[in-house]
């Protein structure tokens, strides 16, 4: 963590969700960034720099979080960072629209030894609602560097940067003997006799008045860490005052709120935030017609999706259209068989691949970013919150189980908008058992070619399946990733209707996808090559690669599950692309073209349908609907995935958990068809 | 005193008492609902989460917090 500390100076950005922190990020480093992960945790680390009259600035941003209380582990990753010193200059940011409350994370940060600075960010909807600030009342109450800013406006960063040059040069801390005073008139002798207990130098960048406030909150790490440095006299006293206090958080935060009340007086002035609901609002929040009216923008954003998708779309299609040429070209230099396979079926296919399912993550991200943007993600959130929380989940999750009835990989990626990271692996797993477009394209054409008028009933079981399969899911993944204690209901705020910032917003999606698109690529060359090499044969005969043989040989096993050697082959290119399943058998049952670009490059015999019903059994065919429909979605959107949860771990679980679903599954119906057939 | 939960849409009410365990003790709190705040009840229906307004901003919470939370209406 210390060794950026060495190459620049630090700014590290501080706020609340809401605050406007990620524009700011992305505004300072532009495509300067790095994304990865707090060493040995799940949680998003973002860096990236900046200079500004030759010195270089390195800039740290933090997980958003409402306090520095140790709630998630967002949280305490946030403050460590903070208390070690990582950071040279704090910045801290508060939504000058609703002033009051978004300066908690300030008040909370009051007494933390570090130079700060606060901007008060979204000035231009401050305006808009006509309130008035007064920076500088502020900045005189505070003693440190106070900026009206609107983050999303590039072109006036000036006065941002003169503060942080401030901050740096004077190094000035934040001024709480107002809100010490608070504590001491408020609590009292508890306080007191809390505060007298403290180590007299503070720990680390923790001043004594800081760490009464967290002993008083019942802060576990904090109380932890304090008594380390008591000796057992005075753990004893600190046990015995801490008996007396109940309900910690209430009393601090009533001081919080006294000592911000005291700053923001004299110094906004003009309107408040009227309390009712505006028109459109009545309708969103209604409980007749709020869940409708998600749904349709929701289905609506996933259609208009498509279209920023279509360029990408167009750009993988190029590649496609190289692979003739190439072949060509290699072909008459000479190079041999093995390496033109490589670089025509491999490469060239893995990035049409890519870069047409790229286009969509694309669109889903900036179609639903603008939903949140605007802020009617939270409405979203309130309408569903009774029916998610029966799966253990916020309301905003049915944004991205809608989003993976068209592709899963949208839905992973749309999961973004969940706040806490539990959650967001919760709704993704739950979000695998729901079909995605691509099995709707395969389903329906085994069922009716092998139950003719009874495939409707097929398709109306494999989707109650998914369902069954969601709450299966819900259970097995919810106990570990979101505990008891953290299945608190909602407590979120319903933002004002804000005008969308769309160069920010483009910017922002654009850096997203590039990752994803990034990570995907990695993720399927590699898979791409092993998978290659495992149906590559010399002579181009099925029968003499290696799947082949390996198929052949756990046939026995798979047999038990109700899959022969090609349909449990065409099984595992499912995990790879579901589109594949037909194409792949269709492969194996006629001996024309490759396993592999069957898979990668998609397309199947035109008489599929009498190819299949002449080579399998009815009951094989079930089981095979059942056994793709379950399996991992696809290998994109397992990377995408993998890319939401940083965990290789719980992407794994998930995986495991598919596949052996899709199994159990297709031997039950297996065993169920050879009763009625 | 009643439960906010048992409030309807257009009362104003004052907390008096929030109970639960630390985590939504602050949870709550950086939110800006404190002991003493005042709060507007925007809408209170079934099977949905109450709508408040409070220092500034809408808030919505869930039913069940909303039992831990006692609120003094001013008639």
């Amino acid at each position: 963590m210390s060794s950026i500390k060495n190459e620049s100076s630090v700014i590290a950005l501080l706020g609340q969700p809401n605050s406007g922190k990620s524009t700011l990020f992305n505004g300072l480093t532009g495509a300067r960034q790095h994304v990865g992960n707090w060493p040995g945790k799940t949680v998003e680390k973002k860096e990236g720099y900046y200079t500004h009259n030759g010195v270089k600035y390195t800039v740290a941003d933090l997980p958003g979080t409402y306090s520095l209380s140790a709630n998630s582990e967002e949280e305490v990753i946030t403050r460590d960072y903070i208390a070690c010193g990582n950071a040279d200059v704090v910045c801290i940011l508060a939504d000058a629209s609703q002033l009051q409350r978004s300066l908690f994370m300030l008040a909370d940060y009051a007494g933390i030894n570090r130079p700060v600075i606060l901007l008060l960010n979204l000035m231009d909807v401050a305006k808009e609602q006509g309130k008035l600030i007064n920076a500088k009342k502020i900045e005189e109450k505070l003693g440190i560097p106070v900026v009206p800013f609107t983050a999303a406006d590039k072109k006036n960063y000036a006065p941002f940067y003169t503060a942080i040059d401030k901050a740096f040069t004077e190094k000035r801390v934040l001024n709480y003997e107002g809100l010490k005073h608070a504590y001491e008139e408020t609590i009292g002798k508890i306080y007191q006799e809390i505060y007298d207990l403290m180590p007299r130098e503070g720990l680390d960048e923790y001043s004594p008045m800081w760490l009464a406030a967290k002993v008083i909150e019942g802060d576990a790490p904090v109380i932890a860490r304090v008594k380390n440095a008591l000796d057992n006299n005075s753990k004893q006293m600190l046990d015995e005052v801490l008996n007396k206090v109940k309900g910690g958080s209430l009393l601090t935060g009533e001081c919080k709120f006294t000592w911000i009340d005291g700053i923001l007086q004299g110094a906004v002035t003009g309107k408040k935030q009227s309390p009712t609901l505006s028109g459109f609002d009545k309708i969103a929040t209604s409980k007749k017609w709020g869940k409708l009216l998600a749904v349709v923008i929701i289905l609506v954003g996933l259609i208009a999706s498509f279209i920023p998708a279509l360029p990408f779309m167009g750009i993988g299609a190029i590649f496609s259209w190289l692979a003739d040429p190439i072949r060509d070209a290699l072909t008459s230099a000479g190079a041999p068989a093995f390496l033109i396979g490589l670089v025509c079926d491999v490469l060239i296919n893995c990035i049409y691949f890519v870069m047409s399912m790229i286009g969509f993550v694309f669109g889903v991200n900036l179609v639903f970013g603008l939903i949140e943007e605007v802020g009617y993600m939270a409405r979203i959130s309130y309408s569903f919150d009774n029916t998610m929380a029966r799966l253990g989940l916020q309301g905003k999750a049915i944004m991205p189980f809608l989003v993976s009835f068209g592709c899963t990989m949208g839905g992973a990626a749309s999961t973004r908008v969940i706040d806490s990271w539990g959650q967001r692996v919760l709704t993704i797993a739950l979000a695998w058992a729901l079909p995605c477009a691509a099995t709707w394209s395969i389903v329906p054409v085994i069922a009716v070619a092998f139950f003719g008028g009874w495939a409707p009933l097929i398709v109306v079981i494999v989707f109650a399946t998914s369902f069954l399969i969601m709450f299966i899911a819900a259970k097995v993944f919810g106990r570990k990733l979101v505990s008891e204690e953290e299945r608190t209901g909602m407590i979120m705020e319903l933002p004002p209707y804000h005008k969308p910032k769309w160069r920010n917003l483009l910017r922002s999606v654009f850096v997203r996808t590039k990752d994803i698109l990034l990570r995907a690529l990695r993720v399927i060359l590699l898979v791409s090559v092993i998978f290659w090499l495992l149906t590559y044969s010399s002579d181009g005969i099925v029968d003499n690669s290696i799947i082949y043989k390996i198929g052949k040989t756990i046939e026995p096993v798979t047999q038990f599950f109700g899959l022969g050697w090609q349909t449990f082959m065409a099984f595992i290119c499912s995990a790879i692309s579901k589109e594949a399943a037909l194409g792949v058998l269709s492969t194996l049952f006629t001996g024309a073209g490759t396993v592999f670009s069957s898979t990668i490059g998609g397309g199947s015999a035109s008489n599929i349908n009498e190819i299949l019903v002449a080579s399998i059994s009815q009951a094989e065919a079930l089981a095979f609907i059942f056994a793709v429909t379950f399996n991992v979605p696809c290998i994109v959107a397992l990377a995408a995935t993998y890319q939401e949860t940083h965990s290789a771990k719980w992407t794994a679980a998930m995986a495991g958990f598919y596949i052996g679903t899709a199994l159990v599954l297709s031997c039950i119906v297996y065993h169920i068809g050879i009763l009625i057939f | 005193m009643q439960k906010l939960s048992e409030t309807k849409t257009g009362e104003t009410a004052f907390i008096s008492v929030v109970e639960g365990d630390t985590r939504f003790l602050s949870r709550i709190t950086s939110i800006g609902l404190t002991i003493g705040s005042q709060i507007s009840v925007i809408q209170n229906v079934k099977k949905r989460p109450l709508l408040i307004y409070s220092r500034d901003t809408i808030i919505s919470l869930n039913k069940e917090e909303c039992r831990k939370i006692m609120v003094e209406v001013r008639a």
